[in-house]
C-alpha cells in the first residue's frame, strides 16, 4: 500500500512541476467554478420567478368578476413549470421546450417561451453547463495529464529498473490510478457542492449523492480507460491518439450522429400534422358551442327521456352546459389519445438513440444525469400530463356550474338579450374550482428507476477497462 | 512540380493521414446524406401538411353562416420550407417551429405557440455539414498538421532538409499545405455533390466553399505558429487541441451567456398576459372602450362600429385587435430584444471562427435565428392579410357568400417579409396611415 501511495505521490508531483499540466487543470478549474456559479444562479432564480409567476396566476383567476362560465372557460389559466433543485447542475431539456403553458377549454396548447429560442445560436457545444463541462471537458483533462502516466516509463526506460526494485506491475497501475482519481476527486468537489445546495434546497439525499456519484463514476471510467490505453501503448503519441480518438467519438461524434440517424429512422410527428390528423375524428364529435350540433341529438334525446319532458328548455339542469361538459370530455379524450401518441413517439426516438450509450459514456452518463436532476424529457411528459389534467379538472368544474346553476332560456337568450346575460353571471366563489399547481420533481426511486438502465453502460465500461487495465498490468514488461 | 507529387506520394504512404482524410470524408458524407434525408422529411411533412389542411379547410368552411363563424373556425397553415442549402445547416429549425396554424384570434396569444421537435434531441444538436466543418474538421486538421515540423526533428532530418530545400520553409509548407488542400477537398466534394443532389445554387456553394477553406486556412495558421515554436510533437497537439477548445468550445459558450446577459429580454408570459387581459376584460367593458381604440387604428371603419346587441362579431373581433395592440409594446419590444441579440452575436462571433463558420452556413441556408424572426414576421404579415381581408366584410356587414371563401388570401412563404425587421406590426399601421 506504501509503495502505491509513493507511486501516486510522484506522479502528482510531476504534474505540479509540469507546466502544461498546471495549465490545463487551472484552466479547467475556471471554467467548471465560472459555470457552476452562473448556471447555480440562473436555475434558482428561474424556480423562484417562475413559482412567483404560478402564485400571481392562481391570484389572477380567483379574483376575476362575476362572469358566464364558459368565459372563464376561455379566460383559461398558465402553468409554469418550475426547475427542480438539481437543475443547477443540469438544466437538461428546460432551455429546449417552453417553461409555460396556457390552459384554456377546448385546446391543448404547446409549452411556450423556450430559452434556446430565445437566445443567439453559436454552434460550438452550446451553453457550458456544469454538467457539459463534467461531460465533455474532464475527461479531456484526465487525458491530457494521465495519457503517458505508464508509457512514460516505457519511453524514459525507467520502467525496467521499477520493475527490479521489486514494484510490481499491478502497484504501478495501482498507483498511478490512484494519481488520476485523486485529481478527479478534487474536481468533483464542485459538483458535490451543488449537490449539497441542491439538498438545501429541498431535493432528497438519495438523488443529490446520486448525481454526484454518476459524475464520479463517469470520471473513473475515464480515469481507467487513459490507464489502461498507456499501459497498452508503445508510444505516447499513440497513447495520446488513441484516448483523443476514443474522446471525439464519445463526445462529439457519436451522440449527434445518434440523434441524426434515430430522426431519420423515427421521424417526429409534430403538434401541427398531429392536430391536423386529429380534426377528421374532431367533426365527428360535434362542437360543444353549438347544443343543436347533430352530434348531440343522442345526448339530448336520453336526458329529455330521463328527466320525463318535451323540451330540453324544460330540463331542471342547463342543456348547453351539458353540453359543453359531455364535448369536453370526449374531446379530452381524443386530444390526450394524440398527444399521448406523440410523447410515446418522442419516448421511441429517446431510447431508440440511446442504445448509443453503450457506444458512449457520454451519453449514457447526460442522459442518466438529465434523469436523476429531473430534466428530462419524461418529466417534461409529466408536466404536460398535470398539466392537463389540472386544465380539464378547472374546465369541468366551470362546465358543472353552467349546467347547474345557469337557467337555459337565460342562456340561449344572453347575445340579444343584456337582462339575461346579467343572469348568466355567477358568483366568484365559482372561481375556487381552479386548484393550486406546483410543478414538483418526481419521487428519487422513480428517477432512479429511469437513470439505471442509462447508467449501465457506465458501470459495463468501467468493469471491463478496471478489468483490462488489472490485468495487463500484471502482465506488464518493460 | 515534381516536389508536389514527390510529397502527394510521402503522404499516400502515411496511415496516419489516410485515416484522418477518409474520416473527414466519411463524416462529411454522412452529414450530408443524413442533413438530405432530414430536409426531404421536413418537406414530406409540409407536403401532407398542406394537403390535409386544403381539405380542412374545405369542410369547416362549407358549413359556415357567416363572416365572424368563418374567421373564427378556419385556421389557416403557415410554413417554412427549407431552402435548398438547408441539408447543409439545420441551424435553428430544431427549435425554432418551422409550421403554425393561425386563425383570426389575437395574434399574440397565437404566435409563441411552438410544435418543434423532440427536446432531448435539440439539446444534443445536429451532425450536420455545418457541425462537421466547423467542430470537428479544425481537429482532424491539428492531428494532420501539428508535428510536421517537429516529427522530423525529433527524427533528426530536420536540418539536413531544410539545407537540402532552397528555402527555410518550403518543404514545411509544401508538406502541410497540401494535407490542409486533400482536407478540404474531402470535406468539399461531399458539399458539392449534396448540392447539386438538392439543386443549391452555385453562388451559395461556392460561398460555402470558400468559408470552409478559410476556416481551415485559420486553423492552419494556429498550427503553422504553434510548430513553429520547437516544442514536441505532443506539445504542440496540447496546445493546438487547447486553442482549439478555447475558440470553438468555450468562446462561443462565453459569447452567448454575453449576448443573454447583455441584452435583457421582456418575460414572454407578460405579453400573452397582457393580451389575454385585455381580450377577456372587453367582455365586461362598454363596447366604445373597444371600438374607440379600435378606430383609432382603423380610421376608415368609423362609419361601421355601432354595436347594439351584446355580442356582434364586429366587436368580437374589434377587441382581438385591441388585445393585440396593448400587448404590441412589450411584443415589439421582445422581438426587437431577440434581433439585438442576434446582431450582437453576429459581431461577437468573430472572436471565434468555428462559430463565425457555423453562423455563415446558417445564414445562407436560411436556418439561423435571424431566418426564425424573419418566418414570424411573414405569419405576422399573413395575420394582417386575413384582418385586411375580413374587416371589410364583417364592419360594413356585408352578406355571407360562401363562394367568396374561396378568394381568402393564401400564405405565402416567398422571400423575406418587406419590412425586413419590422413584420406586420408595420403593416397594420401602414394601413392606417395611407387611407
Amino acid at each position: 500500500m506504501n509503495k502505491v501511495l509513493t507511486i501516486a505521490g510522484g506522479e502528482l508531483a510531476l504534474w505540479r512541476r509540469t507546466r502544461v499540466a498546471v495549465l490545463a487543470v487551472s484552466a479547467f478549474a475556471i471554467v467548471l467554478v465560472v459555470s457552476c456559479l452562473l448556471t447555480a444562479q440562473r436555475m434558482s432564480h428561474a424556480a423562484e420567478e417562475r413559482t412567483r409567476q404560478q402564485t400571481t396566476a392562481e391570484e389572477t383567476f380567483r379574483s376575476q368578476p362575476e362572469r358566464h362560465p364558459h368565459r372563464m372557460v376561455h379566460y383559461g389559466h398558465y402553468a409554469f413549470r418550475s426547475p427542480p433543485p438539481l437543475a443547477i447542475v443540469d438544466p437538461g431539456v428546460d432551455a429546449t421546450t417552453g417553461q409555460s403553458i396556457f390552459l384554456e377549454g377546448h385546446r391543448q396548447n404547446t409549452a411556450m417561451f423556450s430559452d434556446a429560442r430565445a437566445s443567439a445560436d453559436l454552434g460550438g457545444l452550446g451553453s457550458l453547463t456544469p454538467a457539459r463541462v463534467y461531460q465533455f471537458l474532464l475527461p479531456l483533462l484526465l487525458i491530457a495529464l494521465g495519457h503517458a502516466v505508464m508509457v512514460r516509463e516505457r519511453e524514459a526506460r525507467t520502467l525496467g529498473s521499477l520493475l527490479a526494485q521489486g514494484v510490481t506491475g499491478r502497484e504501478l497501475y495501482a498507483g498511478k490510478s490512484a494519481a488520476l482519481l485523486g485529481v478527479s476527486a478534487v474536481m468533483l468537489v464542485p459538483v458535490l457542492l451543488l449537490s449539497a445546495y441542491g439538498m438545501l434546497r429541498g431535493e432528497s439525499l438519495a438523488a443529490s449523492l446520486g448525481l454526484f456519484g454518476l459524475y464520479a463514476a463517469y470520471a473513473v471510467v475515464w480515469c481507467s480507460a487513459v490507464v489502461l490505453v498507456s499501459t497498452l501503448a508503445k508510444a505516447r503519441s499513440v497513447a495520446l491518439g488513441v484516448l483523443t480518438s476514443a474522446w471525439l467519438a464519445s463526445t462529439l461524434v457519436i451522440p449527434p450522429l445518434a440523434v441524426a440517424t434515430t430522426d431519420v429512422a423515427v421521424p417526429s410527428v409534430g403538434k401541427t400534422q398531429s392536430d391536423l390528423r386529429m380534426q377528421a375524428e374532431l367533426r365527428e364529435l360535434g362542437d360543444g358551442h353549438n347544443a343543436s350540433d347533430p352530434a348531440f341529438a343522442k345526448l339530448r334525446d336520453n336526458l329529455l327521456a330521463q328527466y320525463d319532458v318535451e323540451d330540453v328548455a324544460d330540463l331542471p339542469i342547463n342543456f348547453r352546459g351539458v353540453v359543453a361538459q359531455n364535448s369536453e370530455a370526449s374531446l379530452t379524450e381524443l386530444m390526450n389519445r394524440y398527444a399521448e401518441e406523440r410523447m410515446a413517439l418522442e419516448l421511441r426516438q429517446c431510447r431508440r438513440a440511446a442504445v448509443f450509450g453503450w457506444l458512449s459514456p457520454t451519453m449514457a452518463v447526460s442522459n442518466a444525469s438529465r434523469a436523476v436532476a429531473g430534466t428530462d424529457l419524461e418529466t417534461h411528459h409529466r408536466f404536460l400530463r398535470e398539466t392537463e389534467a389540472l386544465r380539464f379538472d378547472f374546465v369541468q368544474g366551470l362546465n358543472k356550474v353552467h349546467a347547474e346553476q345557469l337557467a337555459y332560456s337565460d342562456d340561449i337568450n344572453r347575445s340579444r338579450d343584456a337582462d339575461a346575460e346579467r343572469r348568466t353571471r355567477v358568483s366568484t366563489e365559482n372561481w375556487e374550482v381552479l386548484a393550486s399547481f406546483r410543478f414538483e420533481p418526481d419521487p428519487t426511486d422513480v428517477r432512479w428507476g429511469r437513470a439505471s438502465a442509462d447508467a449501465l453502460p457506465l458501470l459495463a465500461w468501467l468493469g471491463v477497462f478496471t478489468g483490462l487495465g488489472v490485468t495487463s498490468s500484471g502482465r506488464v514488461r518493460p | 512540380m515534381k516536389s508536389v507529387t514527390r510529397e502527394l506520394a510521402f503522404l499516400v504512404r502515411d496511415r496516419g493521414v489516410l485515416l484522418s482524410l477518409a474520416t473527414a470524408a466519411i463524416a462529411a458524407s454522412v452529414a450530408i446524406l443524413l442533413g438530405m434525408m432530414e430536409v426531404a422529411q421536413q418537406r414530406a411533412t409540409i407536403a401532407e401538411l398542406l394537403e390535409a389542411d386544403r381539405a380542412e379547410r374545405q369542410v369547416v368552411q362549407a358549413g359556415q353562416t357567416d363572416w365572424g363563424g368563418a374567421a373564427y373556425y378556419t385556421f389557416h397553415l403557415t410554413v417554412d420550407e427549407p431552402t435548398d442549402f438547408a441539408f447543409a445547416a439545420l441551424g435553428q429549425r430544431e427549435v425554432s417551429p418551422w409550421k403554425h396554424r393561425i386563425r383570426m384570434l389575437a395574434l399574440e396569444g397565437q404566435i409563441y405557440e411552438s410544435d418543434a421537435g423532440n427536446p432531448e434531441f435539440a439539446l444534443t444538436g445536429r451532425f450536420d455539414y455545418a457541425f462537421v466543418v466547423s467542430l470537428l474538421a479544425p481537429l482532424l486538421l491539428i492531428l494532420l498538421v501539428h508535428d510536421v515540423r517537429s516529427s522530423e526533428r525529433t527524427a533528426g532530418r530536420q536540418e539536413w532538409l531544410s539545407a537540402t530545400s532552397g528555402n527555410d520553409h518550403s518543404p514545411w509548407r509544401m508538406r502541410s499545405g497540401l494535407k490542409v488542400a486533400l482536407l478540404t477537398g474531402c470535406l468539399l466534394v461531399p458539399l458539392w455533390i449534396g448540392g447539386l443532389a438538392s439543386s443549391s445554387g452555385v453562388t451559395v456553394l461556392a460561398l460555402a466553399s470558400l468559408w470552409t477553406a478559410l476556416h481551415l486556412l485559420f486553423w492552419w495558421g494556429v498550427c503553422s505558429l504553434i510548430d513553429r515554436r520547437g516544442w514536441t510533437s505532443s506539445v504542440n497537439l496540447v496546445a493546438a487541441s487547447g486553442a482549439w477548445l478555447v475558440l470553438a468550445v468555450i468562446a462561443p459558450a462565453a459569447i452567448q451567456a454575453i449576448v443573454d446577459a447583455s441584452i435583457h429580454l421582456p418575460d414572454g408570459g407578460d405579453i400573452v398576459l397582457t393580451q389575454r387581459e385585455a381580450v377577456n376584460d372587453a367582455w365586461d367593458l362598454p363596447k366604445e372602450a373597444t371600438m374607440n381604440p379600435f378606430v383609432a387604428r382603423h380610421p376608415e371603419w368609423e362609419d361601421h362600429v355601432e354595436v347594439t346587441r351584446p355580442f356582434e362579431w364586429k366587436w368580437y373581433y374589434a377587441f382581438q385587435q385591441v388585445g393585440d395592440q396593448k400587448a404590441e409594446e412589450i411584443s415589439r419590444a421582445f422581438r426587437d430584444g431577440r434581433q439585438r441579440r442576434e446582431s450582437l452575436a453576429a459581431k461577437l462571433s468573430w472572436l471565434s471562427p468555428p462559430a463565425l463558420l457555423e453562423r455563415a452556413l446558417q445564414r445562407a441556408a436560411q436556418t439561423d435565428g435571424r431566418s426564425a424572426l424573419e418566418y414570424e414576421d411573414r405569419v405576422r404579415r399573413y395575420h394582417a392579410q386575413l384582418r385586411a381581408w375580413y374587416y371589410p366584410k364583417l364592419f360594413p356587414d356585408l352578406p355571407f357568400d360562401q363562394d367568396l371563401l374561396a378568394d381568402i388570401p393564401e400564405f405565402s412563404d416567398e422571400g423575406p417579409p418587406d419590412h425586413h425587421w419590422q413584420g406586420g406590426d408595420q403593416l397594420i399601421e401602414e394601413d392606417s396611415t395611407t387611407r
